[in-house]
């Protein structure tokens, strides 16, 4: 229970050691990970594993995932992904998907937060309210 | 037909526009009925989430980077990197008078085979207790039909009377037997035998026990008539610890509906010790920090919020009530545990049952000394008054005395009259399972007893002499017993015509 403690505080420290000007910098993730292994503090691998995870979370905040049935054409997803970094910030990664279950429209993922506008899923709404 | 077809079509309509925004999360990762989702930033504590499988589950537990989250329904259907998310809204169970003469799990899906249910409304589960505001005090019996305890112990509408005592001391059998009074009285202001009569509507709740007990109590009360004015919640040993902790507040929240309304609901918890320890069962798999006995620290508040649920409001509100019987189990009659010790802090008062009565034949074994009803006795009728309120003073007196007279044969007159009323009483008092007695009959013979008609009987035969005497009120005196119920006390009228029915009674009893 108390290592566990120590793991959990410890890692969040690094996380919040991660960032410059609010967003997460790469060349001081890598430099404070070498530090870690260099020094060896008690259950660091424990840390590490932590650490990662949060890091992944993190990321994850920032990332979205723009699914569509079909594949988009240029100019709509360069829209698609200005939109989002208006919105969520410049930092935003996007990723996008083709996945023709949803059967038309899209669906935006950012950390948890999602918006549906497939026809799967208004089926799927209208059986509901049915 | 058409308006039908025009409401799907707005409703398509709506949905051809309307892009959907919901939170999700990942599960990372299930057991013992628990999901710890990573993810979901917007959930709200208590909140019900929806995993891919369309399985539900109750979020508990927010923390950091996590989710905990009980799985309502069947577990196995949750897997490791499911897609969970939030529905913005707060567990809610079917409530209203289709539910009446059913049996149902937690989550108000029939149990007993009769069809689905087609509720009028849903409550949530959850529900902040009425305020002082909206209070009033009790003023209108329960009549459980049980002598002893609408004699000694008596419960008003809106109160909470715990029944405590070791396993298998009848406390069931009590709840039971309150219920099937209740359904008589119904039936009889249906009939229009009774002025004015308010139904009191009743919820079985059945917490962490064997199925096969669900069951006889299931087959008691439809044997007396009992189940068209019932609703069982039935969460048995055999379902999970959440169906467990979760049953007792789906039984509040149906009570409430009938509240709302302006009606009357008794919700009998049976027992809010295995309710504990189901609570404590899903605080543990979700790693909450455990106190005395084990049990996590906020078990006083689980069982504080739903007894304050149970209420009478004011005429403004509505008039109505919710009635709480909460039943605990002790561990050899000790009363000072966590658990018994919360819940009489809690309650209004309690109908203790002894062992050693039980087994000397004293059913229902109600130990007088250690029963208590703290506000009921303003919700006693004034016939009863009237002859019960010394009965509980000479019964205590009574074990005191008997106590001593083991000992010694020299006794005064006094003491051994006291001692004779007491063996008297204590024989009035015992009572068959599932026979409730109704008040106007308990009224009489309690009068009779305390007008020394009893004395000349022996002790032995007070329990012939006292059913012969009901049998002969209701056959010959029907009107001495409709007078009681409509004047609701003995005046001197009644008094001379009660003395002539018993001089009378007597002289063809032996
Ligand atoms: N008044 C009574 N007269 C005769 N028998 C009774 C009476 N009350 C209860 N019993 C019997 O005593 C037994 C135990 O009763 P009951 O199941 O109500 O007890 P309990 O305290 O609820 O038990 P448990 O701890 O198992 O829940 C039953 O077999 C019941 O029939
Ligand atoms: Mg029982």
């Amino acid at each position: 229970m108390k290592v566990n403690k120590e793991v959990r505080q410890l890692s969040r420290q690094l996380l919040r050691a991660s960032f410059t000007d609010g967003q997460l910098d790469g060349g001081r993730v890598t430099s404070l990970v070498k530090s870690l292994i260099e020094k060896k503090p008690r259950n660091y691998i424990g840390v590490l594993d932590a650490y990662k995870r949060l890091l992944r979370l993190e990321v994850e905040k920032r990332s979205a995932t723009i699914e569509s049935a079909t594949e988009l054409n240029a100019e709509a997803s360069a829209k698609i992904v200005d939109n989002l970094k208006r919105k969520y910030g410049p930092d935003l990664a996007t990723e996008f998907v083709v996945n023709p279950a949803l059967l038309g429209g899209m669906r935006i993922r950012v950390g948890s937060d999602v918006w549906d506008s497939s026809v799967r899923n208004r089926l799927q709404r209208l059986q509901e309210q049915l | 037909m058409s308006t039908i077809l025009e409401d799907i079509e707005t409703q398509i309509a709506g949905l051809k526009t309307s892009t959907s925004k919901s939170n999700v999360g990942v599960v990372r990762d299930t057991g013992d009925g628990v999901a710890r989702i990573e993810g979901l930033s917007d959930v709200m504590l208590n909140e019900m989430i929806e995993f891919s499988s369309g399985v539900v589950g109750l979020a508990l537990n927010l923390e950091e980077t996590e989710v905990g989250a009980i799985i309502l329904g069947d577990t196995t259907r949750v897997m490791e990197g499911d897609e969970a998310r939030t529905t913005g809204k707060l567990l809610s169970v079917p409530v209203g008078k289709a539910l009446l003469g059913r049996v149902v799990n937690t989550i108000g899906e029939p149990l007993d085979g009769k069809g689905p249910i087609k509720a009028e409304a849903s409550y949530p589960l959850e529900k902040i207790a009425p305020g002082v505001i909206k209070r009033r005090s009790v003023n209108q019996p329960v009549q459980t039909g049980i002598m002893a305890i609408d004699a000694m112990v008596p419960i008003g509408r809106g109160q909470r009377e715990l029944i405590i005592g070791d396993r298998a001391t009848g406390k069931s059998t009590i709840a039971i037997d309150a219920i099937i009074s209740q359904a008589r009285l119904n039936k009889a202001g249906e009939e229009g035998r009774l002025k004015d009569f308010r139904p009191l509507y009743c919820i079985y709740v059945a917490i962490g026990q064997k199925n096969s007990n669900v069951a006889r109590a299931l087959a008691v009360l439809d044997a007396n008539g009992a189940m068209p004015y019932t609703t069982i919640v039935s969460a048995p040993a055999s379902d999970t610890a959440a169906n467990q902790y979760l049953a007792p507040f789906a039984g509040a929240a149906m009570g409430e509906w009938f509240m709302d309304n302006g009606m009357d609901a008794l919700i009998v918890y049976d027992d809010l010790s295995k309710h504990a320890v189901a609570y404590r069962q899903v605080s543990l798999v979700l790693k909450r920090p455990s106190g005395r006995e084990a049990y996590p620290g906020d078990v006083f508040y689980l069982h504080s919020r739903l007894l304050e649920r149970s209420a009478r409001v004011t005429e403004e509100a509505g008039g109505g009530s919710v009635t709480a019987l909460p039943i605990i189990e002790t561990q050899a009659g000790d009363v000072s545990a966590y658990i018994p010790t919360n819940v009489i802090s809690i309650t209004d008062g309690q109908i203790y049952l002894e062992t050693d009565l039980f087994y000397q034949g004293v059913r229902p074994a109600i130990s007088v000394g250690l029963s208590v009803s703290r506000v009921g006795s303003a919700a006693q009728i004034k016939a009863i008054k009237q002859v019960a309120g010394k009965i509980k003073l000479d019964l205590a007196q009574f074990r005191e005395l008997a106590a001593f007279a083991q000992f010694g044969s020299d006794l005064d007159a006094g003491t051994k009259a006291r001692l004779d009323r007491g063996q008297r009483i204590v024989e009035l008092f015992k009572q068959t399972q599932y026979n409730p007695i109704p008040v106007e009959e308990q009224a009489a013979v309690l009068w009779a007893m305390q007008n020394g008609y009893l004395d000349s009987v022996p002790v032995e035969k007070i329990k012939a002499f006292q059913v012969k005497l009901q049998d002969h009120l209701r056959t010959r005196k029907e009107g001495i017993l409709n007078s009681i119920v409509t004047k609701k006390a003995i005046d001197k009228e009644l008094e001379t015509e009660l003395a002539a029915a018993l001089d009378e009674f007597k002289s063809t009893f032996q």
